[in-house]
């Protein structure tokens, strides 16, 4: 089932590029060149050209080795990169399931956490008043709302994170192997919870190296290899090309 | 079947803008507050402790020839708004390394990281004013009209301090030794600005450079309300125009470099 509409989410032309070495030295005037007019030699294109669309409802699942751009790309759907050629542009609100400890501060409560990063992610105080208790709830940690979050065992940190970006109300949501943390009981409080949100109609955008959570929740695959979309189409043929592309190692 | 999802209202971005820029300017304060036990004191001891050093210094070992009677309120009038730059200026340096994975996970507007520096540091100088008025008050120095260019001296501030910060934030992700450039300039430019003296104290050929120094004007302005003598209108025009000019560079360095910054934190 292909979910029809206007897409939430256009990617036209796309590419990024890094450089190779990270200490490689860059002058001033670099910065203020017209990026076409560069010359880098220490440099590689992440990703090039890339273009698709996804409408609202749509479950996207990424595949592809190691370093070929799929984490590249869900940053560039969420927006905390900008590429250099073609244009990303999102129709409402990302929840972004990458790095989601990041916005959390030692020093501070759960309590004051919960509110900063909601709130980060555009909730306001009245939206976020309302969903606490669930958000608590949900992460199982309502004996240490008031525990400064570095006192929080690791386990605690994933789930109060995981239960605060899935509780935000934005239409697009993208998940980046986050799903690997955490014990299996709440691994599968996860996939639950987005398999909720999916139900809800919201668009997923999932990066992963596991078939079964991929053909769990997405119908369509984009394959990425070399920094290029070589697959755009059902996840099953993509599935099934990378597969052949790079045929498992038998292990040795 | 998006029913849920279409309900909420969307706010405009500038309200989504400011909404962001004061969470995360509470955020370092509270921070700050939460982590000390001080808390609050911190904020005045660090400048008092240094206003005593320079009044010892100055007043009781040199007997100084600069500056203007009493001399403590003279040096808390350019030493606190000091404070704001100076914190708000070293601070930036790390705008972006101290939050690279906040800044990799969510999308605001890349500015606020510099602006709520700029925002969080200006509080505290608000909320160390009344160290100024206690002084005032036990000095007994006179309060001018000149007073009511307070928050002017304030508003120029906030542009030269956002400025200047949206220069250095980006320029440190990629050039580390920057950091300690700016600390070592800093330390200069506290020397180089108006407040252990007067510009009025400078030698003459000295005067015109001094009024580039946007925080010459700045100072006289914040001065004019116990000291009206000490506002010199060319030092506050060069020292706006030199405020706008180097916000503008700001804005200008921050755009062409944040595709750069992104990609490197």
């Amino acid at each position: 089932m292909r979910a029809s509409g206007p897409p939430v989410i256009r990617v036209d032309g796309v590419g990024i590029r890094f450089r190779r070495n990270r200490r490689g030295r860059r002058s001033f005037k670099d910065l203020f060149a017209d990026s076409s007019r560069r010359s880098r030699p220490g440099e590689f294109w992440a990703l090039q050209d890339v273009s698709f669309e996804v409408a609202a409802g749509e479950a996207i699942g990424v595949v592809g080795r190691n370093g070929q751009g799929k984490s590249t790309l869900l940053k560039l759907v969420a927006e905390v990169i900008l590429p250099d050629t073609g244009t990303v542009s999102v129709d409402g609100g990302v929840a972004p399931l990458i790095e989601i400890t990041g916005g959390f501060v030692a020093d501070l409560s759960v309590r004051d956490n919960v509110y900063l990063t909601a709130g980060l992610h555009g909730m306001s105080k009245a939206e976020i008043d309302e969903r606490f208790d669930e958000i608590i709830d949900f992460a199982e940690i309502a004996a240490f709302v008031d525990t400064p979050y570095k006192h929080l065992s690791s386990g605690m940190k994933v789930r109060i994170a995981f239960a605060v970006i899935s509780r935000l109300d934005e239409p697009v949501i993208l998940v980046d192997e986050v799903l690997a943390v955490g014990d299996k009981a709440f691994r599968e409080k996860c996939y639950r919870r987005i398999e909720e949100m999916l139900a809800d109609g919201r668009t997923l955008f999932l990066v992963s190296h596991n078939e079964r959570d991929l053909t769990r929740f997405c119908e369509r695959g984009l394959y990425l290899d070399g920094g290029r979309l070589v697959f755009d189409g059902p996840l099953a043929e993509a599935l099934e090309r990378y597969g052949s592309d790079h045929p498992p190692r038998p292990s040795a | 079947m998006s029913t849920a999802l279409a309900e909420r209202p969307r706010r405009s971005s500038s309200a989504r803008y400011r909404q962001t820029l004061w969470l995360l300017t509470s955020r370092d304060l509270r921070v700050r507050y939460s982590t000390s036990a001080l808390g609050y004191v911190w904020s005045i001891l660090d400048p008092l402790v240094m206003a005593g050093i320079y009044y010892f210094v100055f007043q009781v070992v040199f007997h100084r020839s600069v500056g203007a009677d009493p001399y403590i309120v003279f040096l808390l009038s350019g030493l606190l708004p000091w404070m704001w730059f100076n914190g708000a200026v070293s601070d930036s340096t790390r705008a972006f390394i101290r939050e690279a994975k906040l800044v990799r996970s969510t999308k605001i507007p890349r500015t606020i990281w510099v602006f709520r520096l700029v925002g969080s540091k200006g509080i505290e100088f608000a909320l160390s004013l009344p160290v100024l008025a206690l002084f005032a008050l036990l000095g007994q120095a006179e309060l001018h009209w000149q007073v009511v260019f307070f928050p002017l001296a304030m508003v120029l501030q906030t542009v030269l301090v956002a400025g200047v910060g949206l220069i250095v934030a980006p320029l440190v992700v990629f050039f580390r030794d920057l950091e300690r450039a700016t600390k070592l300039a800093l330390r200069f430019l506290f020397y180089a600005s108006p407040i252990i003296y007067s510009t009025a104290d400078l030698p003459e050929s000295l005067h015109v450079l001094a009024s580039f120094n946007p925080l010459s004007g700045i100072f006289g302005l914040y001065r004019a309300a116990f000291f009206p003598d000490q506002l010199d209108l060319l030092e506050v025009l060069v020292g706006a125009g030199m405020c706008v000019l180097l916000l503008g560079v700001g804005l200008a360095v921050f755009r062409s470099s944040e595709r750069a910054v992104l990609k490197e934190i």
